[in-house]
């Protein structure tokens, strides 16, 4: 039998790649410091307008072996790029295995119930 | 009035519901042992708290009051080091070879020293931009200074 899974429930934290900017905060503030995030700076040069530098993101993965659901990293994130997912079945048999990189955290944003995101 | 004179007082009082006991590392003030009861007709909190010294951290224990205390002072034994004066609080949670009391303020986390700090990186950087010495890096928060 299986019971349905409530919107606010916190099943696993999902990213929206496109609107994270790398600017580290959730990684800062994380208190368990399960949040890894890689990025490096490239210029761009628009039609028009002055080269400008951005942040572009070659990593991010959390650990969810050591995470405790806390929730701190997306009440932190200034770009509404984290948000709970619903999905919850993550358990593994290896440490290894729980730390989640970004093609995990992006398929959850699926998983996100509507009205969050 | 002593403490379990207190924690009795407030049971007959009608907070018959033991809820949590620990403790708080007050560094050079000792240590406060806390208690929280509930009234569950009264629908009221009681919140009961003791002292000790850091030099010699004993207060006497609860359980001829609240048996259920008992899982929760042995917990307070092994995570900050304070006796219960007539309880023999054999380890709850950590391994038996395990040394020193990790909820005390000074204990240093093995884990938090072999890590490095994943915010230690700026937007754009990777680990490896880490190599560069800088004269301002951003540092975590509630843990101790390095040297350096
Ligand atoms: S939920 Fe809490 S512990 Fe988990 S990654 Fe976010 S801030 Fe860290
Ligand atoms: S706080 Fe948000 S925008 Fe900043 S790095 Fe984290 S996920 Fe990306």
């Amino acid at each position: 039998m299986t019971y349905p899974v409530p919107d606010n429930s916190r099943g696993i934290i999902a990213l929206d790649e496109n609107a994270c900017t790398s600017c580290m905060l959730c990684a800062r503030e994380c208190p368990d410091w399960c949040i890894e995030i890689d990025s490096h700076k490239q210029t761009v040069q628009e039609e028009g307008a002055r080269p400008r530098v951005v942040h572009v993101l070659d990593r991010f993965a959390i650990d969810f072996g050591l995470c405790m659901w806390c929730g701190i990293c997306i009440e932190v994130c200034p770009f509404d790029a984290l948000f709970w997912a619903k999905s919850y079945d993550h358990a593994a048999t290896d440490p290894a295995q729980m730390v989640h990189e970004r093609f995990d955290l992006r398929q959850w944003l699926n998983d996100v119930p509507e009205g969050t995101t | 009035m002593t403490w379990v004179q207190q924690v009795q007082d407030a049971r007959e009082a009608g907070a018959v519901y033991f809820d949590v006991l620990t403790a708080v590392d007050l560094e050079a003030d000792g240590f406060e042992v806390v208690c929280r009861l509930w009234d569950p007709d009264a629908k009221v909190e009681h919140l009961l708290a003791t002292r000790c010294s850091r030099e010699d951290p004993h207060v006497p224990s609860i359980v001829g009051v609240f048996a259920g205390a008992a899982w929760h002072e042995r917990s307070v034994a092994e995570m900050f080091g304070i006796a219960f004066d007539g309880h023999d609080t054999a380890p709850l949670l950590l391994p038996e070879s395990f040394e020193g009391h990790p909820l005390r303020k000074d204990f240093v986390l093995a884990a938090r020293e072999a890590k490095q700090w994943p915010g230690a990186k700026d937007p754009g950087e990777s680990d490896a931009d880490l190599a560069v010495p800088r004269r301002r890096r951003a540092k975590p928060l509630g843990t101790r200074e390095w040297p350096t």
